[in-house]
């Protein structure tokens, strides 16, 4: 396509302002969190000052965030574990196999991704009473499963279509059982889907708020509910907050960048699929 | 290995039609059997069956003496090599040609000594160390021969192996194949839709349509005495003429009316009788083009010319219809011109309409 | 090579019980990948939708002991409460702005994109950024941006010479602030699809058409459209049933002020059980909102698979 360099330089441009726009907010939280607390906020901002570490040393050590930094790693990686021993094998059948009623199914499973979290929060809040969940991490992971399984679906039924299936049957035919035709020569294959999907269900329970919220007991916290305790009616602990906030951030945004070709190509195939 | 079908079905939940209906064969041992026949036809879905990818609804296969219908593919030492995939895509050359054997719990030097020799049969031994990103399509299918080799299966089963390559590497893969089964002498089952590919193979070709076997033949059988309509349209190229018409009787013998023509019968076809609706066809190679016409030949007017390298391919319009004949390109022809056609009378063919059989005398 | 096949005797009759094993495990192999996923979800999913239905036609509290079966009391509740229809109207100007918006932003910058060549792969990575931010995160770090004081946005607005807002206080400005913050944080997500669809499409319908001396923007409007029909509707799809159960983002921001401009079904549903104490009118209340979610995505669903099957 032959573009003008006119065209070419405009585009340049709107692209700068865009990333300004995505950056900028970015930033100057990552900043504040570095800031002593006379200059959390300030008019006009400060951009040059001396950094310090206290903001984390307050979330971790005062209010003991490092707990709830444990709970979200414990909740969002079981979760997606959970989600992808039980995801990955149904998305493999439903792209293999045309039985009575499969297309029905796979609409069905990924419609349950319609289900507004409160139809599932209320139910669990009444259960976890009743069995004593309220308060474990184990409660929060069965009700992220609820988002996470069809999603997992999804996103995985679109790679092993792309697969042939001749690929695991050729093994079937050479002396292997169809599980170790899946594990020996599938898998190898898929396993760059499999880690965007995992990306993806990851960030999706790591940053989930609503039913962590409503379901997490006390000891179950997870950091997104614990950075919310710092915005009082009154007044706001902007620089803890924004140290919880980086907290946050940084985990996923590392991943995304060491695996952003999976997860670009990943998300493309199986979303579009 | 023999292999042995017994009235086998297949029937898919999501289809209407049936996929397999009621197929019984026999492919003798050391035989290269060829299944040809339209997509759609049956004939993948067949092999699948032989190869324990598909369960058949009812009927039984025999690989020798052995019922298999209910044992996994593993177990039946057949091999595979298939249409759309060649490689695994996450191992080397190597390890590809080694995978099968690995099964087995080999020693590492017989499994070394086994790829190697399989690899330099098909010609990829130079290739071990490469991924399966390096190679191109036809090493690609190579190496699939080679892994199909090294576990010595009793029936080699070939599900159109050579369609996705290019035209001169297709022949150049049918002749390794060709020559693969004379060294080995293992039985092959070999399934394509392409009938050139067929002939220039198969010991035996079985055409096959809509599940059903139209006709179990040698390559000459299927093409010189097609049991039926079917088999004589879809087998050669360029296709058979054909047009409807009707028994008569004419003098002693017989003839047949194609609405403006009529030609005398041979003595060859015992089943034609008087008034019976027929389709009666030549092959364009069964077709001469002369100057002067004899009493039987039919004069026409020349209207295309196809040229075909060695061979042209003239279209004569005559009596309304339109006759293809395949003649020598040096012969001079030009567009327009008045010809006589001339058949061959070893090269027609007459069918009963209604049932499409064959009504030759049976071979 | 010789083929030595070495015939192993092998047992030529497996027993009637092996054979109806192998049919068996053949016919139903499918389930035995699908059960377990399904078994899941069918206690993780299913069952609290039953549940929360079940509650809608009782009167049932968090410590209440008897449950009067009510029929449609609490439905009929749910639809006379002002309240939850601003939820509801509000909701779906919500939706209709947040995902035409993301929309705009995400296939426009995809189209950008294409004009670009140097650095895609980093700009593509940037710009997906907001995705991965947690809501919350993202509605904390506005709500600092956004701050009538010392916000940065209203120092620029100020450094331009134009007067501070109250961003999130004022009635007039905090629904567009919330709708405009929940933009920034989705439209990756069109992007990412768009992106994806955009790289797919094939070279011919192209090169001809330029051949044929169309302009771009007819190329644009009969090709490139056209095509990313199926893919335009599964990232609507996506986003619209997103959009639908938003929460994180209102709740730190506005939590619905001022005067419920920003209230929205998650936030009044969320009050009615946690705060009000009445379960069964916020069951039936999010059994409505399902029912809403579920037609709507239906009307999509089908328009995707007739184009899928056109395909």
């Amino acid at each position: 396509m032959a573009i003008s360099l006119r065209q070419r330089l405009s585009a340049y441009v709107i692209m700068g302002i865009l990333l300004l726009f995505i950056l900028i907010p970015l930033v100057a939280g990552a900043l504040t969190a570095f800031k002593p607390q006379i200059i959390w906020v300030s008019s006009p901002p400060v951009w040059v000052f001396q950094p310090t570490l206290e903001n984390f040393e307050f979330v971790f050590i005062q209010r003991q965030n490092l707990l709830h930094l444990r709970n979200s790693l414990i909740i969002a990686s079981g979760s997606v574990a959970i989600a992808l021993i039980l995801g990955v094998p149904a998305a493999y059948a439903l792209a293999r196999f045309r039985f009575r009623g499969s297309k029905g199914l796979l609409q069905w499973l990924i419609s349950l991704r319609m289900i507004p979290p409160i139809v599932v929060a209320l139910p669990f809040y009444v259960l976890f009473q009743t069995f004593d969940l309220r308060g474990t991490h184990f409660g929060l992971i069965l009700a992220y499963l609820t988002f996470l399984i069809p999603l997992v679906i999804w996103m995985m039924r679109g790679y092993f279509v792309e697969i042939p299936s001749a690929m695991e049957e050729s093994a079937m035919v050479e002396g292997y059982s169809r599980l170790q035709a899946l594990r020996k020569v599938v898998l190898p294959v898929v396993t760059p889907g499999i880690i965007a999907t995992a990306l993806l269900n990851f960030i999706f329970a790591w940053n989930e708020y609503f039913l962590a919220l409503i379901l997490g007991g006390r000891d179950t916290s997870t950091l997104p509910v614990a950075a919310a305790t710092y915005v009082g009616r009154a007044r706001v602990e902007w620089g803890n907050l924004f140290a919880v906030n980086l907290i946050i951030m940084l985990p996923v945004i590392i991943l995304t960048i060491i695996l952003r070709r999976q997860l670009v190509k990943g998300l493309a195939l199986g979303l579009v699929e | 290995m023999k292999v042995v079908l017994q009235d086998l079905v297949k029937q898919y939940p999501s289809s209407s039609s049936i996929a397999v209906n009621h197929v019984n064969l026999t492919i003798e041992n050391g035989e290269l059997a060829v299944f040809l026949g339209p997509s759609g036809c049956g004939k993948t879905t067949t092999m699948r069956i032989i190869a324990g990818l598909e369960t058949p609804d009812s009927g039984h296969v025999f690989i020798g003496e052995r019922d298999v219908t209910d044992l996994a593919s593993k177990d039946r030492r057949v091999a595979m090599v298939f249409q759309n995939f060649s490689m695994y895509p996450s191992m080397t050359v190597y390890e590809n040609i080694a995978f099968p054997l690995q099964v087995l719990k080999l020693s590492k030097d017989e499994i070394d000594r086994q790829v190697k020799e399989a690899a330099g049969l098909v010609g990829v031994g130079h290739l071990l160390q490469r991924s399966s990103r390096q190679v191109s399509g036809g090493e690609a299918q190579r190496v699939a021969l080679a892994r199909s080799m090294v576990r010595r299966p009793e029936v080699f089963l070939m599900d159109e192996p050579l369609s996705s390559l290019d035209a001169k590497l297709r022949i150049q893969m049918r002749t390794e194949i060709k020559r693969l089964h004379q060294e080995t002498g293992t039985t092959i089952v070999f399934v394509t839709h392409d009938q050139e590919e067929a002939m220039s193979l198969g010991d035996k070709i079985v055409v096959m349509d809509h599940g059903n076997v139209q006709q179990v033949g040698t390559p000459q059988e299927v093409f010189f005495n097609p049991r039926n309509v079917f088999v004589a349209n879809f087998v050669g190229t360029p296709t058979m003429n054909m047009f409807d018409g009707t028994v008569k009787p004419n003098g002693g013998g017989l003839c047949v009316d194609l609405a403006g023509i009529e030609l005398k019968l041979p003595e060859r076809f015992p089943g034609a009788s008087t008034g019976m609706p027929v389709k009666w066809g030549v092959r364009p190679e069964s077709v001469k083009l002369v100057d002067d016409g004899q009493p039987g030949d039919v004069p026409g007017t020349i209207e295309l010319i196809e040229a075909l390298g060695s061979r042209q391919q003239v279209f004569v319009r005559a009596a309304d219809k339109l006759f293809s004949a395949m003649i020598d390109a040096l012969h001079p022809v030009r567009v327009g011109e008045n010809v006589h056609l001339r058949f061959d009378h070893r090269g027609t063919h007459l069918f009963n309409a209604q049932t499409g059989l064959s009504l030759a005398e049976p071979h | 090579m010789t083929a030595s096949t070495e015939v192993k005797p092998v047992a030529t009759e497996t027993g009637a019980f092996r054979r109806w094993l192998y049919r068996m495990s053949q016919k139903y192999v499918h389930w035995f990948f699908i059960a377990p996923a399904l078994i899941a979800v069918l206690v993780v999913a299913i069952y609290p939708i039953v549940y929360s239905t079940g509650l809608s036609f009782f009167r049932v509290t968090f410590d209440s002991r008897e449950r009067p079966f009510v029929l449609f009391e609490n439905f009929a509740w749910v639809l006379n409460d002002t309240d939850y229809r601003v939820a509801f109207g509000n909701t779906l100007l919500y939706v209709f702005v947040t995902v035409s918006g993301a929309f705009i932003l995400g296939f426009g910058v995809a189209l950008l994109l294409r004009r670009i060549t140097v650095g895609r792969n980093w700009l593509r990575l940037v710009l997906l950024l907001p995705l991965t931010i947690a809501p919350i995160v993202v509605g904390l770090t506005w709500n600092w941006m956004l701050d009538p004081l010392f916000g940065l946005i209203n120092w620029i607005l100020t450094g331009l010479g134009l007067p501070p807002q109250t961003w999130l206080a004022s009635t007039s400005t905090a629904r567009i602030a919330v709708m405009l913050v929940d933009i920034w944080q989705w439209y990756p997500l069109i992007f990412l699809i768009m992106d994806a669809g955009l790289s797919g499409l094939p070279r011919a319908p192209y090169e001809s058409a330029r051949l044929e001396g169309a302009s771009e923007w007819t190329i644009f409007r009969r090709i490139t459209l056209p095509l990313l029909r199926p893919v335009i509707l599964v990232a609507l799809l996506l986003r619209t049933v997103d959009a639908f159960r938003t929460f994180d983002l209102v709740r730190v921001m506005t939590d619905g002020g001022p005067a419920y401009t920003t209230e929205t079904l998650s936030l009044y549903l969320y009050r009615t059980a946690f705060n009000f104490n009445k379960l069964s009118r916020a069951g039936a209340g999010s059994m409505i909102m399902l029912l809403v979610i579920g037609v709507i995505s239906a009307i999509m669903f089908r328009y995707l698979y007739r184009d899928v099957e056109r395909h």
